[in-house]
């Protein structure tokens, strides 16, 4: 086989991987523009799916959850994080071997066993105590619980990123403490912050199965919409909505993408 | 005099250095403890009970009960009140057969990707790799309905397939065992060509042109020269798309129809519509050891790779 040969085959299956990783996403989003509610010819282009979405209130109020969800789960999960991304750092000489395992748990925990656990112990809860009915609250817990490692790890990289001479000088510029945090230490992560706020929130939006195992009746968010619409029949409306979340998802990734960047 | 000036002064010292000490475990305590108590409260006791649950007798409304009993193990191999049927280890069979196949079908794919992508202008190769990310972004509920679309009965790859006779007329690609395979590869392909991709980028060339002036054949080349040394890669990238696709739950409820379930919808059955707690936890506790092992073997891959933790994101 000669080389060149080899080299244009490559590149041909290149092409052909980047069409196979793509055509999903780019029929859902051609069929929302499509004129009639036939999912397998596109008859003409419309925006009245796009219409519909705004008429239905189920949908509406399942858009509301998730950005209700996403945006408090995200702000929590970056001040526990956080924190704990700078405890990392700066007792990064003790032997912290529990601390690495217990931050890497949510992260290599399957989605499926990491919802039904968190199912069952709210469900167990709740009928003990009568806290924490299955709804928004349980979801938001279960959604920190699996954004904390991200945020930690993305502001621990930072750190170690920083002259560590640049701490002495804080230390001689300010006395508090709390002046410290505020004047040196926020400032100077703030890439790192907004880059892990953004990927909290893109996790959140995109999570289904962890979601869909904690809500309740009253708080469905888009994803558990959507899934709820395919198993009922497909409805041309989720083509729509589909290519809302593609984009809003897309977007949020590469703001977090952006401010990651900075740093180096 | 100066005798005691020296050892006030000394206990002042060990005083004001443990002092230090007492409040840099303070600092740690007040950073650490919020995140720590969340996760173990949230995650680490949800799973305890949840192993726990899984030695429990099933109740009314599918909820464990005492006594504690090996019943969901039995149940989970076959054995129920009309005796052993074959249903359960169909599925683990299929989890297994399914997670082989969806792998094998990533590497054939992604060992080529990561190689081309390694040879391209430097320039490019950030942005060709985020165009291998980016699809996973999106929500996998959407990417699996995007293949729902292509393969349903009618749509021009189920034609093809059917006048290639690879499937009954208007039976259509999806839902199928093979649409579940695609779904699966489709979701993971990521998940290999990164570490494949780090092992390429490491590669040492002077190896190659040994061999090749050595006139090797361009395979045993490759055997000898190229394949052990994106070995570790390999087996990473096996481990993080093993691992999860053999608990996947959405691509088999979506592309698989009735005749696709695998362990993860067992498991989720069983919380939601069946309710048999602990059959379910019995089918997570299957899980959790496959992760445990696949963990295991990726900190040994770890070691020999010499830290790719990157690899993880």
């Amino acid at each position: 086989m000669n080389k060149r040969a080899m080299r244009r085959g490559l590149t041909t299956f290149w092409w052909l991987t980047v069409v196979f990783l793509y055509l999903p996403l780019a029929v859902v989003m051609l069929f929302s523009f499509n004129a009639s509610n036939s999912a397998a010819r596109m008859t003409g282009f419309s925006l009245r799916w796009y219409h519909q979405l705004l008429g239905n209130e189920q949908i509406m109020s399942a858009f509301a959850n998730t950005l209700i969800l996403a945006v408090i789960s995200s702000v929590i999960a970056l001040a526990i994080g956080c924190m704990i991304g700078y405890g990392m750092y700066r007792h990064r000489h003790r032997k912290l071997g529990w601390l690495i395992i217990l931050i890497y748990l949510p992260i290599v925990l399957p989605d499926i066993v990491f919802g039904i656990s968190e199912m069952a112990f709210f469900v167990q809860f709740h009928r003990l105590t009568g806290f924490l009915q299955p709804g928004l609250t349980t979801m938001i817990i279960a959604h920190v619980t699996f954004q904390i490692p991200f945020v930690a790890l993305i502001v621990y990289s930072r750190f170690v990123g920083l002259d560590p001479t640049l701490f002495e000088a804080a230390k001689d510029l300010y006395a508090s403490p709390v002046k410290r945090v505020v004047h040196f230490m926020l400032p100077t992560i703030k890439p790192a912050l907004i880059s892990a706020f953004f990927l909290s929130f893109t996790l959140s939006v995109d999570d289904f199965v962890i979601s869909f195992f904690t809500s309740g009746p009253e708080s469905a968010t888009l994803p558990i919409y959507i899934w709820g619409a395919i198993k009922k029949g497909i409805s041309p409306e989720i083509n729509a909505i589909a290519t809302l979340m593609i984009g809003a998802v897309a977007l949020a990734a590469v703001f977090s993408l952006m401010f990651n960047r900075r740093r180096a | 005099m100066s005798n005691s000036h020296t050892t006030a002064m000394q206990s002042g010292q060990t005083l004001g250095r443990s002092q230090a000490m007492v409040r840099e475990a303070r600092h740690l305590l007040f950073t650490v403890t919020p995140g720590a108590a969340w996760i173990i409260l949230f995650l680490v006791l949800p799973s305890v009970y949840l192993m726990a649950v899984a030695f429990m007798t099933n109740g009314p409304y599918g909820l464990p009960q005492m006594p504690l009993s090996l019943e969901s193990f039995k149940q989970l191999a076959g054995f129920g009140f009309l005796g052993w049927s074959p249903g359960n280890i169909y599925t683990l069979l299929r989890s297994l057969w399914q997670t082989f196949l969806a792998t094998a079908l990533v590497v054939i794919v992604a060992y080529p990707i990561a190689y081309y992508i390694s040879t391209c202008r430097e320039k490019w190769r950030p942005l060709m790799l985020l165009a291998v990310v980016v699809p996973s972004w999106t929500n996998q509920v959407i990417r699996a309905f995007g293949w729902m679309n292509l393969l349903a009965p009618g749509t021009p790859l189920s034609s093809f397939a059917e006048t290639l006779g690879l499937i009954s007329p208007n039976m259509g690609l999806y839902p199928s065992n093979f649409a579940v395979t695609l779904g699966l590869a489709y979701n993971f392909l990521p998940f290999m060509v990164l570490p494949l991709y780090a092992a390429f980028e490491k590669l040492d060339t002077a190896q190659v042109e040994a061999a090749q002036d050595l006139y090797a054949t361009p395979f045993k080349a490759f055997w000898h020269a190229v394949f052990p040394q994106t070995l570790p890669g390999l087996l990473a990238g096996v481990v993080l798309v093993a691992i999860p696709a053999f608990g996947m739950y959405v691509v088999p409820e979506l592309l698989g129809g009735g005749k696709g379930m695998m362990l993860g919808n067992l498991v989720a059955t069983q919380f939601s519509g069946g309710s048999n707690w602990p059959l379910g936890a019995a089918g997570a506790i299957l899980m959790l050891i496959a992760t445990f092992i696949g963990l295991f073997a990726m900190r040994r891959i770890g070691k020999r790779l010499g830290g790719g933790e990157e690899v993880v994101i």
